[in-house]
């Protein structure tokens, strides 16, 4: 931020990453963003190898090869997935390929700052140093939410909602680096409304064939609350016969369902905090993640919200980079002497 | 506050530089290296910001001065207590005496399922679990999510071995009773019962390795230690004192003191490769209540130490928590592949 040039050259590369349940993305120093899908996969045998032609596969190509693949997405449910072992490979792998994407030149050194969902933080911090230490030179670890307000200059009475696919996280700024009160994650997020569809349409159409994929297609491409901006027909096969399907009640329900469960953390977050700074974080309040894509949902919030008083909720402008570029300021941001001990 | 407010540009800046200071400190724990600044913690609120930056000053410049002290006990304990601790327990409690085959042999009620080839069914209990997180470590990891782990590994690996039949008492992050677990055991029909657990030393830098079988103790802290684990039964202390009194030498005693002896065996040799600072408690007799009320050879093992900074951030790794599993299979195959020989040498005996 106030010295990006002088920094640069003493020969290291600043990157922010974002690693996501659904889609991780890096910011670096030398101007570059990239964004995959959190997927890994590895080819089942030595056909599927010949087949797809790689040793390890990432984002879309890796879903649109799965089924010669072994497929991880390791931040399911936002924590690195326990029982699997291959999640923490996968993590490493993840983190890897972003960096090459990065391109940063060799002899550079690497600084990163890594921000992962809050829960994640919690429980596997030490996990996530681990995978990422061995491809960078200096590394921090900081709570997704948190990245995305330090980005956005929210350091003090804000509230940042960041609804992501595995988790939603609340982040409470007050001015200092949140501790685990000001933060809360819930499940009522992107994946919790691909189940709701799913089952809505398994409901309604029985003799429709389509996936879990097909279904958060669906919810990318039309998702909505509140009032129908039309009509919503996808394209589901019905014997083998691709077949027009109305889908636009189901759609909202689905997205409406998390609906809910934010407004109560939200208002019970707010309230938990000094009565003399309520109005200023009701007044400052920001969605981030794929989830503020979903038409309607910041004057739904809003709305909702009225009921405790005068309230302004914003979207973050780019939901993909916002928490990896918030990363990367913290990075350059960072007294170089703190990089020296990480 | 208020004389910050007069300098809207500094008090911005400050706010910053606390962040990233804050940002680096967390980080600074998580591997570890924060203690001196960990004590600082309540110190964080807005209200406090001038005391916490004299503070955090203090603490950066003692800081390495603190981060010696608190590592060098551990290393300068280690050595010595091994060589005290790695020999005297274990070999006692795991030898055989001549007398106590006669017990084994005389007691009827599960020859056919205590020897090896009969063992169908394994039981594993991760310890704790829902709302009783078990011991919690300095940088908040759960016992219950630790054991759970172990134990799921635990019952993959063996069903690898070919034991098709491995049951969990929680599969879970469940709250579950320990009389639950005990009606579970014996309702799963089970013929051997492993509930995994982990230590936990407020006042000792060390780490160390335990295993339990179900007896009377003298010993106060084994007692103490009884007590926690017991927390949450629902069977009073009158019942368990004539209980323990009662059982005296069984076979289920004997099978259990065998299984405990081969699963310490394995897991401190074991560890003690990975980490040479691990010390031997070796195998203990304790009323635990999990181990009393399952009707065949029982064994509650205290596989690692939360309250070792070190040993906690391995449990985070899954290679660490998958070693103990390995360990605690290793142990497990041991005890029932000797069962075997001992059915033969039971054979040759009647013969004779």
């Amino acid at each position: 931020m106030k010295q990006k040039d002088s920094k640069r050259e003493d020969n290291t590369v600043f990157v922010g990453i974002d690693l996501g349940t659904s889609r991780s993305s890096i910011s670096a120093s030398n101007n570059t963003r990239e964004w995959i899908e959190s997927y890994v996969g590895w080819p089942k045998d030595f056909i599927a190898l010949q087949v797809v032609g790689k040793p390890v596969l990432f984002g879309a190509e890796a879903l649109k090869n799965r089924l010669s693949l072994d497929l991880c997405r390791p931040l399911e449910h936002g924590v690195i997935k326990e029982g699997i072992e291959r999640s923490e490979e996968a993590v490493k792998e993840i983190i890897k390929y972003l960096i090459e994407l990065a391109k940063p030149e060799p002899d550079q050194k690497i600084h990163a700052v890594v921000g992962v969902p809050a829960d994640t933080l919690k429980v596997n911090k030490l996990a996530i140093r681990k995978a990422v230490s061995e491809f960078v030179h200096s590394l921090m670890v900081v709570s997704e939410p948190f990245a995305v307000a330090y980005g956005m200059d929210l350091l003090n009475n804000s509230l940042v909602i960041d609804i992501g696919a595995g988790t939603t996280d609340f982040c409470i700024m007050h001015g200092t680096i949140p501790s685990e009160e000001d933060q809360k994650t819930i499940l009522a997020a992107g994946d919790y409304i691909d189940e709701q569809l799913y089952s809505y349409l398994t409901e309604r159409y029985p003799n429709a064939k389509f996936n879990k994929n097909m279904v958060r297609q669906f919810k990318e491409q039309h998702s909505f609350v509140r009032e129908v901006p039309g009509e919503v027909r996808v394209e589901i096969p019905v014997d083998g016969k691709p077949v027009m399907h109305d889908i636009t009640n189901e759609i909202r329900r689905a997205c409406e369902s998390i609906l809910p469960a934010i407004v109560e953390t939200t208002t019970e977050m707010i309230a938990r905090f000094d009565p003399e700074f309520q109005v200023k974080i009701k007044n400052n309040i920001v969605l981030a993640g794929g989830g503020s894509l979903i038409k309607g949902i910041r004057e739904y919030l809003q709305d909702a919200l009225k009921e405790y008083g005068s309230c302004r909720v914003t979207c973050v402008e780019d939901p993909l980079f916002a928490g990896s570029n918030g990363a990367l300021k913290l990075a350059e941001d960072m007294p170089a002497k703190y990089w020296e001990t990480l | 506050m208020i004389m910050l407010s007069a300098f809207p540009k500094k008090k911005e800046l400050r706010i910053r530089q606390t962040i990233l200071r804050g940002v680096y400190e967390d980080n600074l724990r998580i591997i570890g290296k924060g203690s001196a600044v960990l004590s600082n913690r309540p110190s964080f609120s807005l209200k406090k910001i001038s005391l916490f930056i004299s503070t955090v000053l203090l603490a950066l410049l003692g800081y390495g001065n603190y981060s010696d002290l608190s590592l060098s006990p551990d290393k300068q304990i280690a050595p010595l207590s091994i060589a005290a601790q790695q020999l005297s327990p274990l070999p006692a409690e795991t030898s055989v005496h001549p007398s106590e085959y006669a017990a084994f042999f005389g007691g009827q009620a599960h020859l056919k399922r205590v020897f090896g080839l009969a063992v169908k069914t394994i039981m594993i209990d991760p310890g704790h679990g829902g709302a009783d997180s078990g011991t919690v470590g300095k940088l908040g990891t759960r016992e219950k999510d630790i054991t759970l782990d172990i134990a799921k590994r635990l019952k993959e690996r063996l069903k690898k071995q070919g034991y098709s039949n491995v049951l969990l008492t929680r599969e879970e992050d469940i709250t579950l009773p320990l009389n639950k677990r005990v009606e579970l055991a014996n309702s799963g029909r089970a013929d051997l019962f492993i509930s995994i657990h982990l230590n936990y030393l407020p006042s000792k830098p060390i780490n160390i390795i335990e295993t339990y079988y179900f007896g009377p103790s003298s010993d106060a802290k084994t007692l103490k230690l009884a007590e926690q684990e017991n927390a949450g039964s629902h069977y009073g202390l009158s019942d368990f004192k004539e209980i323990i009194e009662k059982i005296g030498e069984t076979v289920k005693l004997q099978e259990s003191r065998e299984l405990a002896g081969s699963i310490q065996q394995h897991l401190f040799v074991n560890s003690l490769k990975q980490n040479g600072n691990v010390q031997d408690f070796g195998v203990k007799r304790a009323p635990f209540v999990v181990l009393l009320g399952v009707n065949v050879p029982a064994v509650l093992a205290e596989v690692s130490c939360l309250s070792n900074r070190e040993e906690e951030v391995e449990l985070n790794t899954e290679s660490h928590r998958e070693n103990i599993a390995r360990y605690l299979e290793a142990g497990i195959l041991h005890y029932l592949s000797k069962g075997e020989v001992r059915y033969e040498a039971k054979r040759l005996e009647e013969g004779r």
